[in-house]
């Protein structure tokens, strides 16, 4: 338990209804809500009866990364009058994320050790070493974090093999979970408890036998996962030693269709491109758009040529970046939380939990 | 502290025609305070942007041994370089880095140097060849090879006659095809080695050209005795960010815009593409 404050908080629901019209007043709130489809997605909701509450569903269709790194994000401005200007535009909106999953706030701290700094290079002498992102640092640091743990995994959850869930540790402001129709409130932040103290006729203090019953939840939480042995760190080993044949990665070209939807809805996925719009002759704007190393264009440069224009390669790529020691090392933990996104999206059946299962299998 | 996706401004003094696609751009910061600062490395690259149209990164052609002004070659080959190459003097562009960790060049002192080059490959050598001549009591004998498809496609030929002149200094250039007023060599620039003096020994090779060329110079220079660290090469990759976070110039557990784009020969076998 590394809590911010080892007492534990008990809320119920109504107040806790209550306690969100009053965030929603202040600052803009991100939760789960349901879409025309059916699907769960993170929304900014204007009314409490927006939310698609904890039980209602198991994780939202795309995690909340595009509130930290947009689709398309204006980085900045420029004016011709002679002269260049340029004009920064930094998002500073005030965020809450309400009901985020323990499996997507790990994909947070992996993207804050990548944006928020912390030297890539050990050898790039006089280049500064750190390169903060401060678009990404500053969305980050202006949201506060609602997370809600898990007592039921979907049916492609893995969180359990990833280090990442189902409940959390570390890392948030408020986590909550469901108990006895009420909700079990623990303190990961001093932002957490000024939101207890500041509003404390909404909480009481959990009883010993709560607090014995939060531990008891968790547990059967972890139970529900069944047979979890994965082989990730067979799959971690062999990708980093390159002792993966590449047979493999031939056999899972050919039924990639190059669609980039395992990126776009990877909570860790995070490359961009860059792009100019012009608006006039004379003034338009710099954006960043969400990339993928599984388009032929990502390694497209002058010229002409494409570096990695084998689907093998690219998928090789993706691998490494997510399971290889190499990144281990850089970003303190691999490149998947678990949240089981690619395994609902990729039509060709290029999972994460797929891959490492190739892997295994092949001696 | 300045957000290192903006850039600063710079402007256009002088377009040299170095051949059909390639311009060489002389440029200074437009803020005096910023370009009077500036330091960098031969091998760093700058991020070019041509506002509307979108950012490249480019190598430094010019030498950080001489002041108040920088040089980028260009190849025309493509949208950002293209609108670069319409561009006329007095005109600005923007400018982030520079980036990337350059050519050692503290490290090679008292060593002898050899220089392979191909095509616009000897912009990024050439910011190294000047500084290394500016200098040039930290370092022994100097070789220069250079080759291009044609007499056409050559880099830099004002300065030859310059380098050619310093004490100790040995260059030697070949095309690929003459025509009918070339008199020099022809064939590809691995056939200028033999023509040489080199102790491998006492030398560090640079060699900077077209992916194609880069296998057999090293292939060659290996016979010749040189080993995995005494080999330096540079990677061409489109870093779009030049920052390590936009993830497009990656090789392995390599970022070339951070990690690179200079690698010696021993490092660049470790990758994984």
């Amino acid at each position: 338990m590394s809590r911010y404050e080892e007492n534990l908080w008990i809320i119920t629901r109504d107040n806790l209804f209550a306690l969100m019209g009053v965030f929603i007043k202040t600052r803009e709130v991100i939760a789960p809500v349901r879409g025309h489809g059916g699907e769960v997605i993170f929304y900014p909701i204007e009314s409490i009866d927006d939310v698609a509450w904890d039980w209602q569903y198991v994780n939202a269709v795309l995690p909340p990364k595009r509130f930290f790194l947009p689709q398309t994000e204006v980085m900045f401005e420029y004016r011709y009058d002679n002269d260049y200007k340029i004009t920064p535009c930094y998002d500073d909106q005030v965020r809450m994320i309400f009901g985020i999953r323990p499996c997507d706030v790990n994909a947070l701290v992996f993207l804050d050790r990548f944006f928020g700094g912390g030297s890539l290079s050990k050898k790039s002498p006089d280049a500064e070493p750190l390169f903060p992102d401060s678009y990404y640092i500053r969305r980050r640091s202006n949201t506060f974090i609602i997370a809600f743990g898990c007592h039921q995994p979907g049916e492609n959850c893995f969180c359990v093999c990833c280090d990442s869930g189902p409940f959390l540790e570390e890392d948030y402001d408020l986590q909550l979970t469901s108990m006895n129709g009420e909700y079990a409130v623990e303190v990961g932040s001093a932002r957490g408890l000024k939101i207890i103290y500041g509003n404390e006729h909404f909480f009481r203090m959990a009883s010993s036998d709560e607090v014995k019953e939060l531990a008891r939840i968790k547990e059967d939480a972890l139970n529900k996962f069944g047979d979890t042995c994965a082989y990730v760190s067979k799959a971690i080993r062999r990708v980093t030693q390159a002792k993966v044949d590449d047979s493999l990665w031939e056999k899972l070209g050919e039924r990639c269709l190059d669609c980039g939807g395992c990126s776009y809805v990877c909570p860790t996925c995070c490359c961009y491109n860059v792009v100019d719009i012009p608006l006039s002759d004379k003034s338009g704007i710099r954006t960043r758009t969400w990339d993928s190393c599984a388009f032929a264009g990502f390694t497209r440069i002058a010229g002409g040529e494409i570096l990695r224009s084998d689907k093998k390669d690219r998928l090789k790529r993706r691998f490494f970046h997510k399971l290889s020691y190499q990144y281990i090392e850089k970003n303190k933990r691999h490149g998947c939380v678990g949240c089981g996104r690619c395994i609902t999206t990729c039509f060709a059946d290029i999972s994460m939990p797929s891959v490492v299962e190739a892997i295994r299998r092949q001696q | 502290m300045k957000d290192v996706y903006f850039p600063d401004i710079a402007l256009i003094d002088n377009i040299r025609d170095e051949t059909g696609d390639v311009k060489t751009f002389t440029m200074r910061f437009k803020d005096p305070d910023i370009q009077q600062n500036l330091t960098y490395r031969s091998g760093q690259f700058f991020e070019v942007s041509i506002f509307g149209v979108g950012e490249m990164p480019i190598s430094i052609t010019s030498t950080p041994s001489r002041k108040d002004f920088f040089e980028l070659s260009v190849k025309n080959a493509g949208l950002v370089s293209g609108a670069l190459h319409s561009m006329t003097p007095g005109s600005q562009v923007g400018i982030r880095g520079p980036f990337g960790n350059g050519f050692p060049y503290e490290e090679v002192f008292g060593k002898e140097l050899l220089f392979v080059g191909g095509g616009i490959g000897l912009a990024p050598l050439r910011s190294l060849i000047n500084n290394v001549l500016d200098n040039r009591d930290n370092f022994g004998r100097i070789t220069i090879l250079y080759g291009s498809r044609t007499p056409g496609d050559l880099v830099f030929k004002d300065e030859f006659g310059v380098w050619q002149e310093q004490p100790n200094v040995t260059m030697l250039v070949t095309v690929d095809r003459g025509d009918e007023k070339w008199t020099g060599n022809v064939g590809v620039v691995t056939t200028l080695l033999p023509k040489v003096e080199i102790e491998s020994k006492k030398t560090v090779a640079f060699v900077c050209g077209p992916p194609v060329m880069i296998p057999f110079v090293i292939k060659d220079l290996l016979n010749f005795g040189f080993t995995g660290d005494t080999i330096i090469s540079t990677l061409e990759r489109h870093m779009k960010c030049g920052v390590g976070k936009c993830g497009h110039c990656c090789i392995g557990d390599k970022y070339v815009c951070v990690d690179g784009p200079v690698f010696s020969y021993r490092e660049m076998k470790a990758m994984m593409e």
